[in-house]
């Protein structure tokens, strides 16, 4: 037999213009667990696609299970040889029971007029359940699970399919600590039962816990495959981004004026309490918290995205009353929210339409009919200013890199000569290069006189970039330091619940996954 | 959910109550087991073509040719009368042709659905008014009446078994096959998955084009036996008889539950809002409301309840937005 | 060159329009083609309308009936005496007034527009009923008929010069106002645009009240061209009016149409049918037509895209 339960050879996949997969390999040896790394955009997730029949690889691909060469052409394929693939956002069916998600998927082909044996459906998922030590009622509706025990319930699935070799994308990003220990004890059990792992993750302090090999993705090429514990962080983070990278800590002493923004007493129910705060000229503020501390839903309340049940907001000394985003961009206040893609820009829209869109009813003449002239010569100053590459913007915002659309969105809001902007989580997803270019851009548009606001989990980059830090924890401000005083395990320390006595190990686990995050 | 959708499906039941218990009062005549029977057979053809539009919307597509099917078949069936003789057999050739051809016209929308990817409303809209033209085209319009149905067709849509008319018979049979098969077999849990999650569908190998041929296939058999059990109802072919029904049938199965972002909906819940639909139009005969004024009863009905539904779907979605607030 | 999506329309469209000439008797005979003139404005008004909808990503389905209940207005009061102004105007209100009803529940409530105009469709003719007892109501008198049946300096008929400001009307409200840019980037992604200061809903809600007041212009077309209306007037044009949108390229998903592709396939349609029916088919034939031109362009369109992306991945991979 075979040492490798899965050999991936000569993996190559073109799309039209991109070459997402050159030549690419991946081994996994029985019962380890494999951790597949790379920057976003290096191919990990093509090649996954491929493995699960998702994606078609190039001619001239081979694929070897437990030492047979076999053939994987549509999405079943995998699965019916003992490949389970769990994929980031779960392939959960909300609407069905518990067992039954467990069961769907098993030799579907066939089966179509066949009776549902109830009874031996949830046997199966009982027994999988159990294997897992899970106490998930095999009859409840998947909706109304956390997220957690959605994921417990695709590992039963995957146990239920009698799975040698699970997949897990990136299974910790929405999982709280005690969760993510949860999680990991799991992996433990299974990869006793000589069941293998690939394992997909940014936070690399997490993959040194749990893998016992890497295989390293740069720009769609091999780079290597690893053993871990002959592997140091930095080491791993020269392969991936084919250099070494740190942010420094924000130095620059800047001269804080006066107040732009002043908001008191914010809160709504399920969301955020009692929030108060001031914005002051010329200074960088960053916002951070675990994902789930109500960051966003602060921002987007503040912007009139949604409307909070108390508080006020006061612009440059004057209440303002913000009730929609309409309103919210007439007094000046941007928003570039997280997911560029879907909330930030109109993909099938052309950069000119995109960046004027804030400002649209500005840009008509006497007539009240758009100046076309005037929109395309903003669009071209600011695709000029912020170099969006390539420089054309009658090109839909869909053919740009991720670095380039966020710098799309933020000429959006440049042109709507804004007095504050919350800028999102403004680096997610963008290549290394981009990012620091980006931090420039932040800091320039704080130096003009803008009030800026960053949210960040990535907490170098928050400490890269903010001259003063608030720290979120279940809805609340739990901590507001200088950058000057700020490190990693303070902000760690009001980020977790119980400030003060943190394990060192579990802060060392949040604080560190920035650098890595790239 | 499944609470919640039980209180959905109770909450159309409480009104169905209500409704009866004040149109009890108005008229005497309401509460007979003659209308109310009268009321349930005036009903199979849209509790036929709902059933099957359950399936589709449950998949969130949308189906506007059932009628216009339902039309076709039984414009093919009353033709086919002419050549048929007089015994049981004629029966059987029916019961066996009305549903295939059903099934193929079906197929063909399911085909253009699934195959080439056109959306549904587009598809059956084509698909109307092609089947609209022809049928026009053959008949001319012409209604035919009864003097060539072969007599066991009378017979047989005259049959009751005690005191039930054979129609509501056929309700039920389809009613009964179509929650079996929704429920308790694997292309019917398919159905479901695909409209509770299309990519999830995809990624663990359901062959999500075969069940979207599927929900179209089926909605055309059941056009053809609704197709039957129009022309028993009225010995009669009308190729008039049902223009603008599909819209009936599809405001039948939102009333009833059936949530048109897909995943969620149940036959019975259809059924109620069949039955709904049904005893409001009855009321108001009996009420002696003019009968000019139903549809407007009915439309603002329709408005109602997609809105209420529309508001309670949103609440939903935002509780399952909050996070946990110290 | 590479020609646009319309302009193939366009051709198409010509093309239709000789090979009927050629093949149908007295096609190009001034009598049918005035006839043509006065036929087509009342269809392609409310084919506009319903592209306009289908920008937004959605659908509607009251339409012809918001066009009846416009054109009863219009019937009530000039068979109670007024004149055409105040009757013009009511039928505009009626019509407009229909549109917020939609609008409303649409935007605000945010209920999808096919539930919505089901329910309304349902809601307006038995409006109509309710008020015209299903009977219909005729004698509107020479001067209103002229809006429909008259001429324009004695040889272009009226309703086209209509049709043609309305053309050009929602050509510049689509492609160069705030609002027209506004329901494009709506159609292609309403969360982009919440997040981009646009209120949604405002822009939802004119496009329902224009549709409204599209169908109304229909109406009063329709009404004085028949001098009589009835609960079912322009009934037929509901699902004719989505397959030319369609037919004319508009994204049924949203975000996509144009003015003139609509217009093209309009053009088409009445081509066909009125080609047809000198060629002495029956009436019904053409709505055969139509339907299948309609899936048969639709089938052409899925397996050239599929060409191309084939082509696309081989000149890369290559």
């Amino acid at each position: 037999m075979s040492e490798f339960i899965l050999q991936m050879k000569n993996i190559s996949k073109t799309f039209p213009g991109v070459k997402a997969l050159d030549d690419v390999e991946l081994e996994v040896k029985h019962g380890e667990v494999h951790a597949l790394v790379g920057e976003n955009g290096a191919g990990k997730s093509t090649l996954i696609k491929i493995l699960a029949g998702i994606h078609k690889p190039d001619a001239g691909a081979q694929f070897f299970f437990e030492g047979n060469e076999i053939e994987i052409n549509k999405p079943n394929d995998a699965t019916m040889k003992g490949i389970s693939i769990i994929y980031q956002d779960l392939s959960l069916f909300p609407n069905l029971s518990v067992a039954e998600n467990i069961y769907i998927g098993q030799d579907s082909h066939k089966r179509s007029w066949n009776k549902m044996n109830w009874k031996k459906i949830k046997n199966k998922a009982e027994d999988a359940l159990n294997e897992l030590e899970s106490d998930i009622n095999p009859n409840s509706v998947v909706e109304q699970l956390s997220i957690a025990q959605q994921q417990l319930v695709e590992i039963a699935r995957a146990l239920a399919f009698d799975s040698k070799l699970i997949v897990m994308d990136e299974p910790t990003s929405s999982l709280s600590s005690d969760e993510v220990e949860k999680l990991y004890k799991v992996i433990n059990k299974l990869k006793k039962r000589g069941i293998s792992i690939i394992f997909i993750s940014h936070k690399l302090r997490e993959l040194f816990e749990v893998s016992n090999r890497f295989t390293v993705l740069r720009d769609g090429k091999f780079v290597g495959s690893y053993v871990a514990n002959q592997t140091t962080e930095q080491e791993l983070i020269k392969m991936m981004v084919g250099r070494s990278v740190t942010y420094e800590k924000n130095q620059s002493k800047t001269e804080v004026g006066e107040t732009i923004l002043n908001v008191s007493n914010f809160s709504k129910k399920g969301n955020f309490k009692d929030i108060s705060f001031d914005l002051r000229k010329g200074e960088i503020l960053g916002l951070t918290g675990l994902v789930g501390s109500g960051r966003t839903e602060l921002a987007q309340a503040i912007f009139g995205v949604s409307s909070p049940d108390t508080g006020s907001v006061k612009l440059f000394d004057k209440e303002i009353s913000i009730k929609n985003s309409e309103q919210a961009v007439k007094h000046g206040i941007a928003y570039i929210p997280e997911a560029r893609q879907t909330q930030g820009l109109v993909l099938e829209q052309s950069i000119v339409n995109n960046i004027s869109l804030p400002v649209i009813k500005k840009l008509r003449n006497k007539f009240k009919l758009i100046n076309r002239k005037k929109e395309v010569e903003i669009a071209d100053e600011y695709v000029k200013t912020l170099d969006v590459r390539p420089p054309l913007p009658e090109l839909n915002a869909e053919k740009f890199s991720g670095g380039n659309q966020q710098k799309v969105v933020i000429a959006k809001w440049l042109s709507a000569d804004p007095s504050v902007v919350i800028f999102d989580e403004p680096t997610n997803g963008i290549d290394i290069g981009a990012k620091t270019e980006i931090h420039k851009l932040i800091r320039r548009l704080a130096n003009d006189g803008i009030g800026v606001i960053v949210i960040s989990s990535e907490l170098p980059e928050i400490l890269a970039v903010s001259d003063r830090i608030l720290v979120m924890r279940k809805g609340r401000i739990s901590g507001d330091l200088g950058v000057q005083e700020a490190t990693q395990e303070k902000i760690m320390n009001y980020s977790l619940e119980g400030s003060g006595n943190v394990k060192t190990n579990q802060v060392a686990n949040h604080s560190d996954e920035v650098t890595q995050e790239v | 959910m499944k609470s919640l959708l039980r209180q959905k499906e109770f909450s159309i039941f409480a009104i169905i109550v209500v409704i009866s218990i004040i149109l009890s009062i108005v008229s005497p005549a309401f509460l007979t087991i003659g209308n109310l029977l009268d009321v349930v057979e005036g009903n199979v053809v849209m509790g036929i073509l709902a059933i099957g539009m359950t399936l589709i919307i449950i998949t969130s597509d949308i189906d506007v040719s059932v009628a216009a099917i339902t039309t076709a078949v039984a414009v093919s069936v009353g033709a086919l009368f002419s050549y048929l003789p007089d015994s049981w057999i004629s029966l059987a050739i029916i019961f066996l042709i009305a549903p295939v051809i059903g099934l193929l016209i079906g197929s063909v929308n399911g085909l253009l659905v699934s195959k080439i990817q056109i959306p549904a409303i587009v598809v059956t809209l084509g698909t109307l008014n092609i089947i609209n033209g022809l049928v026009l085209y053959f008949t001319n319009g012409r209604y035919l009446n009864s003097t060539n149905f072969p007599k066991s067709f009378l017979s047989f849509s005259n049959v009751e078994i005690f005191g039930i008319p054979i129609l509501i018979f056929i309700l039920v049979f389809v009613a009964i096959l179509t929650w079996y098969i929704l429920k308790h077999t694997f292309i019917g849990r398919s159905v479901m998955a695909i409209g509770g999650n299309q990519q999830s569908s995809i990624r663990v190998g359901i062959n999500y084009q075969k069940v979207k041929l599927f929900v179209f296939a089926y909605m055309g058999f059941l056009c053809g036996i609704a197709a039957i059990a129009q022309t028993a109802y009225t010995k009669a072919v009308d190729p008039n008889g049902l223009l603008g029904l599909e819209l009936t049938v599809i405001a039948a199965v939102v009333l009833g539950g059936t949530n048109i972002h897909g995943g969620r909906g149940t036959i019975h819940g259809t059924l109620l809002g069949v039955l709904l639909l049904a005893l409001i139009q009855n009321g108001m005969i009996l009420a002696r409301i003019d009968t000019f004024w139903q549809n407007v009863v009915t439309g603002a009905i329709i408005v109602f309840a997609v809105s209420y539904d529309h508001i309670s779907y949103k609440r939903q979605q935002e509780k399952l937005a909050k996070i946990e607030v110290a | 060159m590479k020609l646009s999506k319309e302009n193939i329309l366009g051709l198409i469209a010509l093309g239709t329009f000789l090979l009927m000439s050629l093949i149908a008797p007295g096609f190009l005979g001034s009598n049918n083609l005035t006839n043509f003139l006065f036929q087509l404005p009342e269809f392609g008004l409310l084919a506009l309308a319903m592209m306009v909808v289908i920008l937004t990503g959605g659908i509607d389905l009251s339409i012809t009936y918001v066009a009846a209940l416009s054109g009863v207005g219009a019937a009530l009061m000039l068979t109670s005496g007024f004149s055409i102004i105040p009757a013009i105007l009511v039928a505009i209100l009626f019509g407009v007034a229909c549109g917020a009803f939609n609008g409303f529940v649409i935007s605000k409530i945010g209920v999808p527009a096919i539930l919505v105009t089901l329910g309304t469709m349902v809601l307006f003719e038995g409006v109509i009923l309710a008020i015209t007892k299903g009977n219909s109501i005729s004698g509107f008198g020479d001067t209103y008929s002229l809006i429909g049946n008259g001429y324009y300096m004695g040889i272009i008929p009226l309703p086209i010069l209509i049709f043609i400001f309305f053309i050009v009307l929602t050509a510049i409200l689509l492609n160069k106002t705030s609002w027209g840019r506004s329901v494009y980037m709506f159609g292609n992604n309403d969360v982009a645009t919440h997040f981009s200061g646009i209120k949604n809903s405002r822009v939802l809600m004119k496009v329902y009240l224009y549709v409204g007041l599209l169908a109304a212009i229909s109406a009063i077309i329709m009404t004085s061209r028949y001098n009589s209306v009835k609960v079912d007037l322009g009934s037929a044009y509901l699902l004719q009016s989505v397959a030319a949108a369609v037919l004319g390229g508009a994204n049924i998903h949203g975000g996509y149409g144009k003015v003139m592709g609509t217009v093209y396939a309009v053009i088409i349609f009445q081509t066909i049918s009125n080609g047809l029916n000198l060629l002495g088919a029956h009436s019904a034939i053409a709505d055969v037509f139509i339907g299948g031109v309609l899936i048969l362009v639709l089938t052409f369109n899925f397996f050239s895209d599929k060409f191309k992306r084939k082509k696309e991945t081989q000149a890369s991979t290559a």
